[in-house]
């Protein structure tokens, strides 16, 4: 009897655990947006004023960024380095192939990214980017304007998840 | 002579690099058309490769000339890039114009690489005793490597500013003259100004003279005491009287050196004395 109270005991936990690691999952996603609109202010007040070519920009930024995040951008500042691929596109894919950043949300953006830089004209390159910038937040808002909901039914639906295996095989 | 080759050959594709060796020597021009092969500009003639030209050549052209920066070399608005080692790349494809002005370009589908090269030595039987030299010449026939020179030899005896707006004339790795000052990427008219006022110069070099305004800069500077030396497109005297662009200066008679090139590169001088 007492194996199977352990056994429930265990169910319930890893459920619950599962549940409240997609509810820090999003967190994290929401984070990384967060942060990712910083990046985005950042190239948007740097360009104009000093036209900084896009290496040493992305390495400055790099330099104040954390995480995944701060790593891929030195990751695409080496790929431009070296000048082998055509276009920062393909340069923002091979970065993105050797950085894991888990959330295909953010990989999408960064994506974006990627095809916005290297415009002719400066006015075009900070349109495409302010647009960017729009979007980023836009999806920031979203994930935050329903977090705490979402973040209560995650680690509820585990909890409740465990304790209804829990009735069934005990 | 001397060719920064590596940088040229480090802005073009790959599949291009390999078959450019043989022609280092004489290798005057590259042009790259999408959809086309890449025609090799030589000193005597032309040669075509055959490989087809994509736009994914042209994009890497441009993007390794500007380090993957185009908005940020402001002459992309002027249809051209200056790449590592002062090699000129023109650009045609389709432009962006707002009010009026070209902005940019939203895609390029034709490139002309000039093959940048310096001789140092060339101008070493020119003795510049005027007060003003021009160096007349049409395009590709060495005005700008003459000037080069010219700017050198003088910088031996006396200070030289020189307003490099497309950063052709002293590209890292060529050398300087001894007393030299250069000011890159500024627009002629406010180079001048600026060398004038604050680098006391005997003599002001710039290359190119296309505008009205560069013109009225000359003779601006030429006002304060300064000696001068420029390059103009002109294959000759009477060409060069006849274009309207440069009547201030005939007129003024600011000019009494002129260097003029041939289509051989080879060039002489006349002296002009009123």
């Amino acid at each position: 009897m007492s194996y199977k109270w352990i056994g429930a005991i265990l169910i319930v936990g890893s459920c619950g655990g599962f549940g409240i690691s997609l509810a820090v999952q999003r967190k994290r996603e929401e984070a990384m947006l967060a942060q990712l609109c910083g990046i985005l202010d950042n190239m948007l007040w740097e360009l104009p004023f000093q036209l900084t070519p896009l290496p040493e920009l992305l390495r400055h930024t790099a330099e104040k960024q954390k995480g995944n995040l701060g790593a891929l951008l030195w990751g695409l500042a080496e790929q431009l380095d070296r000048q082998v691929l055509p276009d920062v596109l393909s340069c923002m894919e091979a970065a993105l192939s050797d950085t894991i950043l888990h959330f295909p949300r953010v990989n999408q953006l960064l994506l974006q990214l990627g095809k916005s830089l290297g415009r002719f004209d400066l006015s075009g390159q900070l349109k495409g980017l302010s647009a960017l910038r729009e979007q980023c937040g836009q999806q920031l808002t979203e994930l935050k304007a329903d977090r705490d909901t979402k973040l209560r039914s995650y680690r509820i639906l585990g909890l409740c998840a465990g304790a209804a295996l829990v009735i069934l095989l005990v | 002579m001397i060719c920064p080759w590596k940088e040229l050959l480090s802005v073009l594709p790959q599949w291009l690099r390999g078959q450019l060796a043989a022609y280092a020597e004489e290798l005057q021009e590259i042009r790259l058309r999408c959809g086309q092969p890449p025609e090799l500009v030589l000193g005597k003639g032309s040669r075509w490769l055959s490989k087809t030209v994509t736009q994914e050549d042209i994009s890497f052209c441009v993007n390794t000339a500007s380090r993957y920066s185009p908005w940020s070399a402001a002459t992309v608005s002027q249809g051209y890039i200056t790449a590592p080692g002062g090699h000129r790349i023109g650009l045609c494809g389709e432009a962006v114009i707002k009010d009026g002005e070209l902005t940019g370009m939203r895609t390029v589908h034709s490139l002309c690489i000039r093959v940048a090269r310096d001789f140092p030595g060339l101008a070493r039987r020119v003795h510049f005793r005027g007060q003003a030299m021009l160096i007349l010449g049409a395009p590709g026939w060495g005005k700008t490597t003459l000037l080069r020179d010219v700017c050198r030899s003088v910088a031996e005896e006396e200070t030289v500013a020189v307003v490099d707006q497309r950063q052709e004339l002293f590209p890292p790795g060529f050398p300087t003259g001894k007393r030299m000052d250069i000011l890159y990427g500024c627009p002629k008219k406010q180079g001048i100004e600026i060398v004038l006022r604050t680098m006391g110069p005997n003599c002001i070099a710039v290359d190119e003279i296309t505008a009205s305004e560069d013109c009225q800069a000359l003779l601006h500077a030429f006002g304060c005491g300064v000696r001068l030396i420029a390059t103009a497109h002109a294959a000759g005297m009477s060409d060069f009287r006849q274009r309207s662009v440069y009547a201030p200066l005939r007129e003024s008679r600011l000019f009494d050196t002129f260097l003029i090139l041939d289509r051989d590169k080879s060039f002489h001088l006349e002296e002009i004395y009123p």
